[in-house]
């Protein structure tokens, strides 16, 4: 059977349409991994530059630092993972009144932490899956007045409240909430599961945090 | 001979001691009032002698004399880091573990520059303690070693056998406790050089210092086990 000379091109074009639409489409996932990279690499160069800008007194700087933090972590996620098994054994109104308080201790201590960083370059170099809405975005920190090596910082993104939040950050490979978690724990079974007694000591760790150091 | 055999039997009595433990906990850390103590201790030693060494080397080296010193201390390293290498079957690293040390000893003057990180051989570390992690040896229980800080008696078993490994400890020669004390005298002032400050970081934003020592360390070591390599599988769900 011979094909007409339009009906021929026809196919020929539905073919090539069909052959070239994995290049022309994004699949889902991969498109969700964009977004958490993105997410990283625009909101860590904002956080970066409140840090750096020296027209910033101290009160503004943590001001503007905390407010950007606050619209990028998830904190109430972190702080009830933190928590371990006494989120389920300690009373409601203590696990709230944690949450506040590690609110606190969290921009402190992301604050003390950054700081180190404002003098180097971050750089996204990939990322990946752990499961459809669970991400891990891989970067660089280069100090570009070294020869030393990079530092691989990494970066947890979870997309399933409908937009990218961070909830972890690891510094080669050593990862904040886990150690976060692993010392409350302890602290909590030294003290009874009293959360209170925790609630009071991370509130005078903000405070200290907040204070420059000698 | 005979102190490779009380090298090797120690090993053997660390590595039984760690599988005679009692059964692991959670945190893995039975001993742990003795260790809370050993760092109490540690912590002693560090505010009275080593912190004021440390802060007298800053003071009287410069920090290109304190480069020099630990890029040379890297580089008496690194026939033990080749071994590990091979050990652990990882024929490239060990490859560039060799290129390192030919390229540092010769061009970098003994080892005292790092020519080798600027052609794009970079420095990694290895040991006999992640050879044993990589074979599945298990760490054993948690313990705060004096002096050196937290440990396992997977890593004490792996710093036995790379003093055995290590090719200076195989040449005598009339003064060799001297060059031997004096290497571990530089090798402790240049880690604590490089650690004293994070450390002093942990400490002033912990709630308990030692068990988020405890977590540091323990992802560190699970870190350079798997060198590098990215494992999100493992990370908890939150």
């Amino acid at each position: 059977m011979q094909l007409s000379m339009p009906l021929m091109r026809r196919a020929l074009f539905a073919f090539a349409i069909l052959a070239a639409a994995p290049l022309l489409t994004v699949s889902p996932a991969a498109a969700a991994q964009n977004v958490a990279e993105a997410f990283v690499d625009d909101n860590i160069h904002k956080g970066l530059d409140i840090l750096k800008d020296k027209k910033l007194n101290t009160v503004q700087r943590r001001d503007q630092f905390e407010t950007l933090l606050l619209g990028l972590v998830d904190v109430r996620r972190i702080a009830l993972f933190t928590l371990g098994q006494y989120r389920r054994t300690a009373p409601p109104e203590d696990v709230e009144a944690f949450v506040g308080a590690f609110k606190n201790y969290a921009t402190a201590a992301y604050q003390s932490y950054f700081a180190k960083y404002t003098n180097k370059n971050l750089k996204v170099i990939g990322s990946t899956q752990r499961n459809p809405t669970d991400f891990i975005v891989q970067t660089q920190l280069v100090d570009p007045g070294s020869s030393q090596q990079p530092a691989e910082v990494d970066f947890r993104v979870r997309t399933d409240a409908g937009k990218p939040v961070l909830v972890d950050v690891a510094y080669q490979g050593i990862w904040l909430s886990l150690e976060e978690r692993d010392q409350f724990v302890a602290f909590l079974g030294q003290n009874n599961g009293n959360v209170r007694t925790l609630i009071s000591h991370l509130s005078e760790l903000a405070v200290n945090l907040g204070k420059p150091t000698q | 001979m005979r102190g490779l055999r009380s090298v090797v039997l120690g090993l053997c009595g660390l590595l039984l001691a760690g599988c005679a433990a009692p059964a692991p906990q959670a945190v893995n850390d039975p001993y742990e009032p003795f260790n809370r103590e050993a760092l109490k201790r540690n912590a002693k030693i560090d505010k009275y002698i080593v912190i004021p060494a440390v802060e007298a080397y800053f003071s009287l080296v410069p920090e290109d004399g304190r480069r020099g010193v630990h890029n040379f201390l890297g580089n008496l390293a690194l026939p033990t880091i080749f071994v590990n290498d091979m050990l652990q079957g990882e024929v490239s690293r060990a490859g560039k573990s060799m290129w390192r040390l030919t390229v540092n000893s010769t061009m970098g003057l003994g080892g005292f520059l790092d020519p080798a990180s600027k052609m794009g051989i970079p420095g990694h570390r290895e040991d006999f303690g992640q050879t044993l992690a990589v074979w599945g040896v298990g760490e054993g229980p948690y313990l705060i070693l004096p002096l050196l800080g937290p440990g396992n008696p997977r890593d004490v078993a792996g710093l036995a056998v790379d003093a055995v490994i290590d090719p200076t400890n195989q040449i005598r020669f009339k003064q060799h406790i001297w060059w031997s004390a004096g290497r571990e005298f530089f090798t402790l002032l240049d880690l604590k050089g490089q650690t004293y400050q994070t450390v002093q970081g942990i400490q002033r934003s912990s709630v308990d210092y030692y068990s988020s020592l405890r977590s540091l360390y323990r992802q560190m070591r699970n870190e350079q086990i798997r060198n590098g390599r990215k494992s999100g599988e493992d990370l908890p769900d939150f």
